[in-house]
Order: C-alpha cells, then structure tokens, then sequence
C-alpha cells in the first residue's frame, strides 16, 4: 500500500473556512432541522413507520426491509420491482418472514421482510403495507456483481446529541442524493445511550427517516454493534445480524470489495478471533479491498486500546487490511499506517472515531500513530470511501459539507 | 507491628492511586456523563486535574506517612482530607460507570464490585483518628465487607459469562501455553465453563469471611491469593503495558491480606506515636 496524498494533521474546528451557503446545507437552521423532525412518519398507528434497509451478507442479491408498526396488525407486505423510467413497476411482493413485539415496547412491532433474488446493480422501488397502510414509495440499489465503482458511508456514534444526530442524518440524504455511486451505510454502533430503552431506540429508528433523499432513496445499514447497544432490541431492530450472540460477518460488497464487521462486546480471544482468521484467510486472496469494522477502538484516540488490539491487529497485519474502521471516541481520526506497534509505510490504516452526532472529546493527539502523516481532530462528521480499480479513495465529510479530512490508498 | 499494617494499607492506597492516574490515559466514568452537558475542552480539563490531584495524593500520601503528623495538626488534616478524595473518587467513578451504563447488569455491579477501593482509603481514616478498639472492629467489618462486595460483584459477573473475563482467560493462555488459534474457541469454552465454577468459589468465600465471631485465616488468604490473582490476569492477558490495570486492583488482594495479617495480632492501641 502507498499513501498517495495526505492532509494536513488537525483542521477540525475550522470548518467554517470551508462552509458553503446555507442554501445547499439547510439542516444547519435549527427551524429547517424542526420541521423535517416535525415531519417524521408518526409510530403509535397501525401505518408503516421507522423504515429501514438491512444489508449483511450478500446485498448484491439479498437485502432485508424492516418497520414499525403501532399495532401487532394483520396483514403486512412488501411490494418491490426493478424501477423503470416509466414509473414504479411493483411487481413482486413479500410479507415478512420475522415478526414480534419489540423488548420494553409499548405495543410496537418489528417487521423483517427478506429479499432474496434480487439483481445486482440494479435499483429497486418498494413499498411497504400493513393492514392497507402504505409507506412513501422508496428505492435502494443493490450492491455490485462486477467491479464498478461504487461508494459507502462510515460513521459511528449518535447515542446522544440528537440534534446533531438529525443534522448528520440529513447531511447523508443529501450526499446520497446526489451520487448514485453511493449505495449504503456502514453504522460503527452506539446507536444510543441505553440499547435496553424501546423509547430511546424509537427515536433514534424515526430519526433514520431523515436519511431517506427526497427522491425516496434509501441507503441499506450494515449494523455493527456497540458498547451501549447491549440487550434484545439490537437483534430485533437489525434482525439479528450475523446470528445470535454473535453479530459479526462479513459483507462481499462486490466481488473485490469485502467488510468485516466484528463485535467487541464479546469475546474479541476466542471463537470470533477463529472466525475472523478464517475469514481474512478465505478473503484476501479474492478481494482488492478488505475492509474491518468494529465499535471499541484497537488504536484510541482518547481511550484505552479495547482487546481489539491484542487480540485481532495481528490477523489485520497477517492479512494486510487495506483499511479498519473504529469507533467510540467520540472524535475524528486517522492513523499513520501501522505494523508491530510502529510506524511502517506497508502497515494498516486506522480512521474513525464515531462523530454522528454524539458530543465531540478532545483527542490526544501526543499519540505517535496520530502524528503526521495521520491526524486528530474533533467535530461531526461521515466518512465517505470510493472503491474502485485504481484506488480507494477516503474523505471525511463535516456538516456543513466541507473536508475535513482525506486519503488515497493504493492496492497492495 | 501495628504501624506496619497502617504502612500496609497507605502502601496500598497510593498504588491504587497511581492506578488511577495512570488510567485517566482514557476518559473517566465523569468525564462520560458530563461530555454532553459540558463539552469535551471542560471533561478533558477535569480529567487532566483529577490526573494531577491523584499523583500529589501518592506522592503526599507517602510523605505524610513518614511525618506522622497529629491528628489534630494541619499536616493531619491533610492526610484526612487526601484520603477522604481518594475514597471519593473509585466511588464516583463506581456510580457514574453504573449509570452511564444503566441497564448494563455487568455494570451495574460496579458500586459493590469496586468497594474494596473506596473503604481502603476509608480505613485509614478511621483508624487514623479513632484508634481505640471499638473502631478496629468497625473497621475490620468495613474492610470484610468491601472484600464481599468485591467477590459478591467479580462473582456475578463471572456466574453471567462477562466477555472481558472470557478474554482474561483466553488471553493468559495463550501467554501461559502459546497462542493458537485453531485452540482460541476450545479456550472460550473452557473460560465459560470455568467462569460459573468461579463466581460459586467467589460466593462460598464471601459467605465464610462474613462468618459472625469467626475470622478465618486461610480464606483470607484464600481471596488475597485469588485477588492478586485476577488482578494480576489483565497483564498476564494484556501485557506489561496494562500494569495499571492490576494497581488500581491492588486493594482486591491486598485487603484480604490485610485481614489475615491484623487477624493474628492482638488488638492494640493504633495511635501514631
């Protein structure tokens, strides 16, 4: 791997230097940000609410629509067809295979509606029925069968702040608008405070609405859980990804792209370390880019190193990650590529730490993986990563739409 | 004999102190439940001055304890205020780590599983200013239940299969015996099933030190052996480098050896001079 170009250490803070009109960012009014929340599809009735679009193993050809509904209800279906310029074609249709109240809820239910079958590359317009409720119309594409370009969003930690969570929330329906290029969403976890409180989870689940373009594009979430994500509702929100009292797997985004999510809320030593070196094994030989993610941080830019470090940066350096994604720490990071705990140009590349929305900390940027040429700083934001042939391409996007930070990697 | 176990238990205080400090590396419990309200420049300003405070406690600490200073001295009331901070902060940081994880039962055992840490420095406050017999006593039972509450806290995370101390095992195994990782989930299965067999071990002692009129050597050797023990797992496990981990756990085996100790001196007077 060779770094290509690097930016500077910290410019967070700064983001004003680059903020553009208020025409093209208008989530940061706090009135415009009301009145989308204001909008937001009501939960306690018997209509669709808290849509969602789930990717785990195979979102090529798989992917899992999920929602809410206020009552247990009757009958529930999914109605979806390849979209057409000549309009909505719903031409097939799907009731959920997984249906039950949610833990602690006050009468709400969850819905999984698998799809299987589906075409890669290809867009998808769906809509969602329970008991002759409808949803919006809305669309997702699939991911890749053949090596095109193609994007995905990165981001961890909305447990709090949840102004700041709608403001990054809108900011990814308007990236995901404009780019078709862009086709899902990677969460780092830490969805919320407490992954034990339906009312909490509810908001959060209302507020992922506001990342829904106005066109009705979704992007599918590929769910990593978190240290605050603790409980049943986590399995019942994201239908249970990756297996009970597991949640880890990995996404072959397309056949030269591959991520790993992994959990660090249990035992990172012992059958998950198994899994996971099984599984970079099979991988790197088949993929341009092998991509990790995981909650608690192996190289902190606040914290301690979670047992991430010990236990599974050996298997990253063994393998030759081309990138790992952390969260956590409530700031914005990048590391100097690193390989037996040094600096080392062919080494793997950390970035992170969680900033969708959560209140920022102040990194410790004495850190020698966080000096030059990697960087620390703090403020909201998403990462941005452009797989393709030639490179892969990393940026930090803040709120108000500007860079924060960036980098090329080459294949290795 | 009776100023070496005051020794003893200042000795262990500042090396839980020194723990502490060395663990503000990453935010505390405080520093997370005020973030929000607060912002990141002030938490990190609290953590940095909690950092400082706890290394002029050691250092003082230390110091004081040469001095003996009367209680009723400034110098005395010093050692009275440090220590009193001391025991304030593993029982802040025991509460906020509770609530900031509230409905998280692995956290929820933090106010009981870290009261060996906040009645050390306790202790010594007692037994500084009211040395008489009466107060030994008090402060024997004080001592005996924080070892509980230790045991009783390590005990049900352990009876509940807390991943961290799945790793703990896991990760000394492969320090002890060499990493495999075709082995990694046969340790697992070994740690859960261990893990059980702990948390009742953890139990029957707490139930025999509690024991009325009866004070029993050898199990108070037994959880000092089996604190240092676990204790001592997160460098076994982690290495070197987590050194602090296991000093901020210190009192864990270090007050039930403080107990089999005074267990075999006749009770004196506990006066500085």
């Amino acid at each position: 791997m060779k770094l290509k170009t690097l930016s500077p250490l910290i410019l967070l803070h700064f983001s004003s230097l680059f903020s553009v009109s208020g025409e093209q960012t208008p989530w940061l009014d706090k009135d415009y940000l009301e009145e989308r929340t204001r909008q937001l599809t009501p939960t306690r009735t018997a209509a669709p609410s808290q849509w969602r679009v789930i990717w785990t193993k195979q979102p090529s050809t798989r992917a899992t629509i999920s929602w809410t509904t206020g009552k247990k209800g009757n009958e529930h279906r999914v109605s979806y067809g390849v979209r057409s310029p000549a309009g909505p074609k719903l031409t097939e249709s799907i009731e959920p295979q997984r249906n039950g109240a949610y833990s602690s809820a006050k009468g709400e239910y969850f819905h999984h509606a698998r799809l299987s079958g589906l075409s890669p590359s290809t867009t998808y317009d769906f809509q969602i029925e329970s008991d002759g409720n409808k949803s919006p119309l809305m669309h997702f594409t699939t991911a890749p069968a053949d090596d095109r370009p193609f994007r995905l969003l990165f981001g961890g930690d909305s447990r709090t702040g949840i102004d700041a969570r709608g403001q990054v929330n809108l900011l990814m329906a308007d990236l995901s608008e404009k780019d078709d290029q862009l086709i899902g969403f990677a969460h780092g976890g830490d969805y919320i405070i407490s992954g034990r409180s339906w009312s909490q989870w509810s908001t959060w689940l209302s507020q992922h609405e506001l990342t829904v373009a106005k066109s009705g594009k979704v992007l599918p979430l590929i769910p990593t859980r978190g240290n605050h994500d603790g409980g049943p509702l986590y399995d019942e929100i994201f239908d249970t990804p990756g297996g009970k009292d597991k949640n880890y797997f990995f996404t072959r985004i397309s056949p030269k792209v591959a991520l790993v999510t992994l959990n660090t809320e249990i035992s990172a030593a012992g059958e998950q370390r198994s899994w996971l070196a099984q599984t970079l094994a099979d991988l790197r030989p088949q993929v341009r880019w092998l991509l990790a993610e995981y909650h608690r941080p192996a190289w902190p830019a606040v914290k301690t190193p979670g047992a991430a470090k010990k236990f599974w940066v050996p298997l990253f350096e063994q393998y030759n990650m081309d990138l790992v994604v952390e969260s956590d720490g409530h700031v914005i990071k990048r590391t100097v590529p690193i390989r037996n705990e040094k600096k080392d140009s062919t080494g793997i590349v950390y970035v992170g730490e969680g900033g969708l929305g959560v209140p920022q900390r102040s990194p410790k940027t004495d850190r020698w993986y966080l000096q030059k040429p990697g960087m620390a700083g703090a403020d909201h934001h998403v990462m941005r990563i452009t797989f393709a042939k030639e490179s892969m391409d990393y940026e930090v996007v803040l709120l108000d739409h500007s860079e924060a930070d960036s980098m090329t990697f080459l294949p290795r | 004999m009776q100023q070496n176990l005051i020794w003893f238990l200042r000795i262990l205080i500042v090396i839980q102190s020194l723990g502490y400090a060395a663990k503000l590396a990453a935010p505390s419990a405080l520093n997370s439940h005020l973030l929000g309200s607060m912002g990141g420049s002030f938490v990190s300003g609290l953590d940095h001055a909690v950092w400082l405070f706890l290394l002029f406690a050691s250092v003082a600490l230390l110091m004081l304890g040469f001095l003996r200073p009367a209680v009723s001295s400034v110098l005395g009331k010093v050692d009275f205020t440090l220590l009193g901070l001391l025991a304030l902060w593993p029982f802040t940081l025991a509460v906020f780590s509770w609530l900031n994880n509230l409905g998280d039962a692995f956290h929820a055992t933090d106010p009981i599983g870290h009261a060996v840490r906040f009645a050390a420095p306790l202790a010594l406050v007692i037994l500084s200013f009211n040395p008489n017999k009466l107060w030994q006593t008090r402060v024997d039972w004080l001592l005996r239940l924080s070892v509980a509450g230790a045991f009783i806290g390590h005990g049900l995370c352990a009876w509940w299969i807390k991943p961290s101390f799945i790793d703990l095992i896991v990760g000394t195994l492969d320090t002890f015996l060499g990493q495999d990782l075709a082995a990694s989930a046969s340790r697992q299965t070994f740690a859960e099933v261990s893990l059980p067999l702990i948390a009742v071990q953890d139990f029957i002692l707490v139930a025999l030190l509690l024991l009325p009129n009866r004070k029993i050597r050898t199990v108070a050797m037994w959880m000092a052996l089996w604190g240092f023990v676990t204790a001592m797992s997160r460098m076994t496990a982690y290495g070197w480098s987590n050194w602090h981990d296991l000093a901020l756990r210190i009192c864990n085996g270090g007050i039930p050896l403080f107990l089999w100790y005074s267990w075999k001196q006749p009770k004196t007077d506990l006066t500085h001079s």
